[in-house]
């Protein structure tokens, strides 16, 4: 910054500063640089259970270490008729780059709005889920910055929850942690709602020790564990925070929830 | 350590950024000047400092004792003329015990520039030096950059002095009393402080004649009018 | 051999051709105050330590002791300073001892001015300084290049600026100790929650020229929430797939052993139960 001293000239013209030459380029070349991605920050998380999917998300936007806002949700009711998506069936939650993440929600709604209008009946999660993986592709080469999970309720009426990377790669699971504090939540999953690592004492000795069986967790237990690991996940990063935002998906709609979390 | 490379603007979109100073350095953006007048001499500055767009310090000194006569205006890095002029300080206080006298403002401005020029790869200091002896009265030495020496009869420096030149030349005058002096300098530096993003704040002044140094402070509250020390 | 060790500088220097990156110092991006009243001097700090996004320390101390009348808020490089304003205290001390004078702020200052200056920046300190001596009360900041300024309230770290909208909206000239501490914690808790690097609770530090008072975790306003369930697991959940039992007196067979004596267990770990 500033110019120095006696003779202004001897620092160059001044630059307009997207034209300035950049150094570490070759000799006589200019480098152009284009950014186009942000990263801002936040986790979301989804849970299946039986007859429910329950999906949360911080309700924080941050860039560097400022916040944007306190109370920018993450996740969103797809494919309803209304304004208020009241009849809406499925739900998406967006994390990573907030720009793009609003602008695939838009997408992926309007389509299954389309579908909904043409063909009398909502789109199922698998049907969309399988769309939601082409509109991700179709921008290989200049990707959609978000890493997406799709919730909803399956033919049989068990939860469903499928998770995306960036372009559009999918897999239908039990359960996804996506965003900042995605490395910090998912081994807790592992261990709570799949109960890895997790054996039946007395059953055995040493390889021989039986696993604890598989059991999917009850509403009540899912939303305990939600709150709980956010909390931690509040604790531990320092992009996650504000409120915690839950939508449950069951066969009778999808109902909100708000939950405040620590604001440093 | 990262350290900024270009010789461009950077993002903020005002600033030059040299390529020798270093990423987060704290910054004398500066409006500085020193004119010699009738009796004396007088030094001018604003009182920015800048890391990068934010102000580090509203009301920043940039007028520096180095002998109780002999002052400099100080711009570029601000750990670097901090430095220097510590150093310098000491000198010229070991010069006047072993002398018995003070030193003179080409001796102090010597001692300025033997550290500048050695040291040029390494520092980021623009300096003027200001002194009034009783040989030579009022006298402006400015050390620009690279480290070479100027004797002049008045010197203008920092970001803010490219919008001054014209000014400054139009109506220097050989002689001044120390009112109009004064008057020059405050409305050069209102000027460059107008114009310079990276200058502000208040305008700090030193006159220096056989009497001593006199300090002036003006504030942007009053325009800059009323003398407040 | 006094100073730093260089042995492994070559090797990771090769290393970080190779493309591995640099280890990632804890930094303290942080938020430190200072605030000058009639009679004394307050600092503040917060407690957040982080290592990029992820949290380090919940509760760490960022006022650092030089002498009694002499204290210091760091930021930046968590190590640079605490090792900083270690090395400076214990300059001090020896200072104070030859000349049979207590240590003075600008003294401490210029140690620390000149020490960093000579590091260009790489020692990544950046300090708030607060004192009273026999020349009055001071309140300086140094940066990590050795740039000083001096005034009558400072800020510093990533929540500088959050903090500093605070001093620049209430602060005014002559106020009591009360109202001085009020102000600074203010500003602290503005770095807390607008600032991602700065978080947890305030430490203040009061010093006048006849006492010094910490007031450690002055504001506690980030308590940690109860969960709402336990996660013990019951004894045996755990696969164990092969024991060894190494007796105490067999130990010696392994590793060398001292007996150490303990006098006080120190603080407990924060765990859940």
């Amino acid at each position: 910054m500033a110019m120095f001293s006696q003779n202004p000239l001897m620092n160059g013209p001044n630059y307009s500063f997207n034209e300035g030459p950049k150094v570490n380029a070759p000799e006589g070349a200019r480098q152009h640089r284009f950014d186009p991605y942000t990263d801002n920050g936040g986790s979301t998380l989804a849970i299946s259970g039986a007859d429910f999917t329950i999906m949360a998300g911080d309700t924080r936007l941050t860039s560097g270490y400022s916040i944007n806002s306190r109370y920018h949700p993450k996740v969103f009711k797809i494919g309803g008729t209304t304004a208020d998506q009241h009849d809406a069936t499925l739900c998406l939650s967006v994390v990573g780059f907030a720009a793009d993440g609003e602008a695939l929600k838009e997408r992926l709604d309007a389509i299954c709005k389309m579908y909904q209008y043409r063909h009398g009946k909502p789109m199922s999660v698998k049907a969309c889920a399988q769309r939601l993986s082409t509109i991700l592709y179709q921008k290989r080469f200049f990707p959609y910055y978000v890493y997406a999970i799709l919730g909803g309720l399956d033919e049989e009426g068990k939860g469903a929850v499928y998770s995306y990377d960036p372009v559009g790669s999918y897999e239908r699971e039990q359960c996804r942690a996506g965003g900042a504090a995605a490395s910090l939540i998912m081994p807790f999953l592992d261990n709570q709602v799949n109960f890895k690592n997790q054996h039946v004492p007395g059953s055995g000795e040493g390889h021989a020790l039986q696993e604890r069986e598989r059991k999917p967790l009850t509403r009540s237990e899912v939303e305990i564990l939600v709150k709980d690991v956010f909390d931690g996940a509040v604790e531990r990063h320092i992009e996650v925070g504000d409120g915690l935002q839950m939508m449950v998906i069951t066969k009778n709609g999808i109902e909100e929830i708000f939950l405040p979390l620590k604001e440093d | 350590m990262e350290f900024g490379t270009s010789g461009s603007l950077s993002e903020d979109g005002i600033h030059v950024d040299m390529d020798r100073l270093k990423k987060g350095e704290v910054n004398l953006g500066t409006s500085i000047m020193a004119v010699t007048f009738k009796d004396g001499v007088i030094l001018g500055a604003d009182s920015r400092t800048t890391t990068g767009a934010y102000i580090a310090n509203r009301v920043t000194d940039k007028l520096t004792r180095v002998h109780d006569t002999i002052w400099c205006c100080r711009s570029g890095s601000a750990a670097d003329t901090q430095a220097v002029a510590d150093i310098v300080q000491y000198q010229l206080g070991f010069f006047a015990m072993m002398n018995g006298k003070p030193p003179t403002t080409q001796t102090a401005a010597a001692i300025f520039q033997e550290i500048c020029y050695s040291n040029k790869d390494r520092l980021s200091a623009g300096l003027i030096i200001a002194g009034w002896d009783e040989h030579h009265g009022g006298q402006v030495y400015a050390i620009p950059l690279g480290g070479s020496l100027h004797k002049q009869p008045y010197s203008i420096g920092g970001s803010g002095s490219t919008y001054i030149y014209g000014f400054c030349d139009s109506n220097w005058k050989e002689n001044m009393e120390e009112a109009e002096a004064v008057d020059f300098v405050k409305e050069a530096l209102k000027e460059a402080i107008k114009w310079d993003g990276s200058s502000g704040g208040v305008i700090r002044m030193v006159v220096l004649t056989a009497k001593g140094a006199d300090r002036h402070l003006y504030l942007p509250d009053t325009d800059y009018k009323v003398r407040h020390t | 051999m006094p100073g730093f060790d260089f042995s492994n500088y070559n090797r990771n220097a090769a290393l970080h051709a190779q493309g591995v990156p640099l280890p990632k110092a804890t930094s303290t991006g942080t938020t430190i105050v200072g605030c000058i009243f009639e009679g004394g001097v307050v600092i503040a700090a917060d407690t957040r330590a982080t290592s990029g996004p992820i949290v380090a320390d919940k509760n760490c101390e960022k006022l650092h002791y030089i002498s009694p009348n002499i204290w210091c808020a760091g930021a930046g490089t968590a190590a640079d300073t605490e090792f900083t304003t270690a090395l400076i205290s214990s300059q001090l001390e020896l200072h104070s001892l030859s000349t049979g004078r207590k240590p003075r702020v600008v003294t401490c200052m210029t140690l620390l001015k000149q020490h960093l200056f000579r590091y260009q920046g790489h020692i990544g300190a950046y300090l708030v300084v607060a004192g009273a001596d026999s020349t009055g009360v001071h309140l300086f900041t140094v940066h990590a290049h050795g740039s000083t300024d001096k005034l009558p309230y400072v800020t510093m770290g990533s929540g500088s600026l959050a903090a500093m909208s605070v001093f620049e909206t209430q602060w005014k000239a002559k106020m009591t100790q009360d109202e001085a501490v009020k102000l600074c914690s203010e500003a602290i808790l503005a770095g807390i929650f607008n600032d991602l690097g700065s978080g947890s609770n305030v430490d203040v530090a009061v010093i006048t020229p006849d006492k010094t008072t910490l007031k450690r975790n002055y504001i506690k306003p980030n308590e940690r929430t109860q969960k709402l369930k336990s996660y013990k697991f019951a004894r045996g959940t755990t696969a164990v797939l092969n024991e060894k039992i190494i007796r105490k007196e067999d130990l010696g067979n392994f590793v060398s052993v001292q007996e150490i004596h303990v006098a006080e267990p120190g603080d407990k770990m924060e765990v859940d139960v």
